[in-house]
């Protein structure tokens, strides 16, 4: 039980180590756009109901908002 | 192909790649997939005979007699008796448990695991038949341990009710995964590790090293006096927060921004939330045992502990918050982001919940009562398997390069289930607070035990037909995705599957 403790403690403290030298904790702001890239960019939205044309539905939703304002 | 790559345009050469990464995951994701879906149905049935017949007990206590007759003519002696004995809340309870948390959750889990560790890594699967044998594997320890617990042979010690034998297999399917995954984080390619893989490694460390801790000392060398009790809630409460809770966020983490095409609000916060997740959720389990024979100083170690997980969980829902703030209208149109922020929102309030629920003054009302019950189905549901439903929904066109086959079907489920867990948790929590309340009055003469049994009954009565709705639309699911396996969805045809909207007029990601 003491060995297995130790051995969970000191792999937790490795691997904060690890992250820290290895620049995991400099330029996160970069780091968060990693799960993007140029075939899908940042503000594209990547799923949708099946057969829905979201762009042109949310046009639609939008002009029947300004409809019932005027 | 490399020279190939080099000549392709960027968006190309990066559509293939996610292609490729796709492709090299498509046998064993949706192996694990399948399986989890199949058992997430069979589970379903079990949970539902169980809470039928907790305000029906005569519910079902036998074969039909018709059917026991052919069956007597056709099957070994003692089949029917074998049959009949299966069919006792004493057996079901434990199949329903294991078999949504080992059959359906955990590897639902892996499968997202899985293909998130591929694109995060960037690196097509290595090793895809391990990992399709590893699932095998996990299988037949499922099926073994599943006729286990309903043949009698249960351990009868909660989320660790298979016996040796069922869970030396299990343990070795996992095994195998944690290597692989040890594999693919070393073989990835270089640059930063994303918080998803964080979340992702830890839950692969921590559950084979919680469930082979917790099986030696409670089966193979076994504890002695309330100290198994120790060792169970410190198995099971762990088994929630450092095996689903990691591998939820892990994925809520990747889905909400990659669906909006924004960046998570706070990256430093969603690092600094991982911390302290791993820093204070180990120390909760004892909450389990308030007022149990055990050291004071170890209930309250677990209370503070519980208590300071609401850092953690307040960062996480600020960040995903925040996040999703401005694109709210996204989930008018992609079933991933109903299900996973619907999860999200639920992971606050499950938490939340959770936390208060380890006072020792809430804790005397609540303990043994339904509402525990109701909080259990509010994390491990609405949170967990809410997330996973939105992840399957993402993944599956991608292995399949097909889009699903019909968007009413994703509605029936999500708004069948949605409906259906937020109707169970409420009346779940209701009938067991006053359960609760009527255990601590015994002195009034209305509180006989036989008078809180009745007054839980038509709390446990709306249960039964809230899950009726959630298995509706698990129906729905397991119905859509065999479609989808048969090839009935729509294809697209190229790298990047999916018609994709241009750009969503309100996610310009412009929080910065």
């Amino acid at each position: 039980m003491l060995g297995s403790l130790i051995f969970l403690g000191g792999s937790a403290v490795y691997a904060l180590y690890w992250a820290a030298s290895h620049g995991q904790f400099k330029k996160m702001d970069q780091g968060a756009k990693i799960i993007f890239d140029s075939g899908e960019p940042v503000g594209k939205v990547t799923d949708q109901f099946p057969g829905v044309d979201m762009k042109k539905k949310e046009e639609q939703r939008l002009a029947k908002r300004k409809m019932k304002k005027a | 192909m490399s020279q190939n790559l080099k000549n392709m345009p960027v968006e190309a050469n990066d559509a293939l790649e996610r292609a490729q990464v796709d492709a090299s995951c498509r046998v064993p994701v949706l192996l694990f997939f399948a399986t989890a879906i199949f058992w997430l149905v069979v589970g379903t049935v079990f949970g539902l005979i169980a809470s039928l017949k907790l305000h029906d007990p005569y519910f079902i206590i036998e074969l039909p007699s018709w059917f026991a007759f052919y069956l007597e003519k056709f099957s070994p002696a003692g089949t029917v008796e074998m049959i009949n004995s299966s069919l006792t809340f004493g057996r079901i309870r434990p199949a329903h448990l294991n078999t949504v948390a080992y059959g359906w959750g955990s590897p639902a889990g892996l499968g997202v695991a899985i293909w998130l560790m591929a694109r995060l890594c960037r690196v097509p699967l290595r090793y895809p038949t391990l990992v399709s044998a590893a699932g095998v594997l996990w299988n037949i320890g499922m099926v073994v341990g599943i006729g286990a617990l309903l043949s009698g042979g249960s351990t009868s010690i909660e989320w660790l009710e298979f016996p040796p034998y069922v869970t030396f297999i299990l343990f070795i399917s996992f095994a195998l995964i944690s290597i692989w995954a040890v594999d693919m984080f070393v073989h990835r390619k270089p640059g930063h590790v994303y918080v998803s893989l964080w979340y992702i490694m830890a839950a692969l460390f921590w559950f084979p090293w919680l469930y082979g801790t917790a099986n030696i000392l409670i089966q193979l060398a076994p504890a002695q006096g309330s100290v198994q009790g120790i060792i169970n809630w410190w198995y099971g409460h762990n088994a929630l927060g450092l095996w689903f809770t990691p591998l939820g966020l892990a994925a809520a983490y990747y889905m909400i921004p990659k669906v909006i095409g924004r960046p998570v609000y706070s990256y430093y916060l969603s690092a600094f939330g991982f911390w302290a997740l791993a820093l204070f959720y180990s120390w909760n389990g004892g909450h389990h045992l308030i007022g149990g024979p055990l050291p004071a100083w170890l209930i309250t170690t677990s209370i503070v502990a519980s208590v300071m997980m609401v850092i953690p969980v307040v960062v996480t829902a600020i960040n995903h918050h925040m996040t999703m703030k401005g694109n709210f209208n996204v989930l008018r149109y992609s079933p991933t982001l109903r299900f996973v922020v619907f999860g999200a929102m639920s992971y606050t309030l499950a938490s939340l919940q959770g936390s208060s629920m380890a006072f020792r003054e809430l804790n005397a009302i609540t303990h043994f009562t339904h509402y525990t019950i109701g909080h259990s189905h509010l994390g491990l549901y609405a949170f967990y398997t809410m997330i996973m439903f939105g992840s399957i929904y993402y993944i599956v066109p991608r292995l399949l390069g097909r889009e699903w086959v019909s968007a009413l079907l994703i509605k029936v489920h999500f708004w069948t289930c949605a409906y259906g867990i937020v109707t169970m948790v409420l009346l779940l929590s209701v009938g067991g607070a006053i359960q609760g309340w009527m255990l601590q009055h015994p002195e009034n003469p209305l509180n006989k035990f036989s008078d809180i049994v009745e007054a839980t009954k038509p709390w446990l009565r709306g249960r039964s037909i809230s899950g009726c709705l959630i298995m509706v639309g698990h129906l729905a699911f397991a119905y859509h995705f065999a479609l989808m396996l048969l090839k009935f969805g729509r294809s697209e045809g190229g790298p990047t599957l999916l018609a994709q909207p241009e750009s969503n007029t309100d996610s310009a990601g412009s929080h910065s």
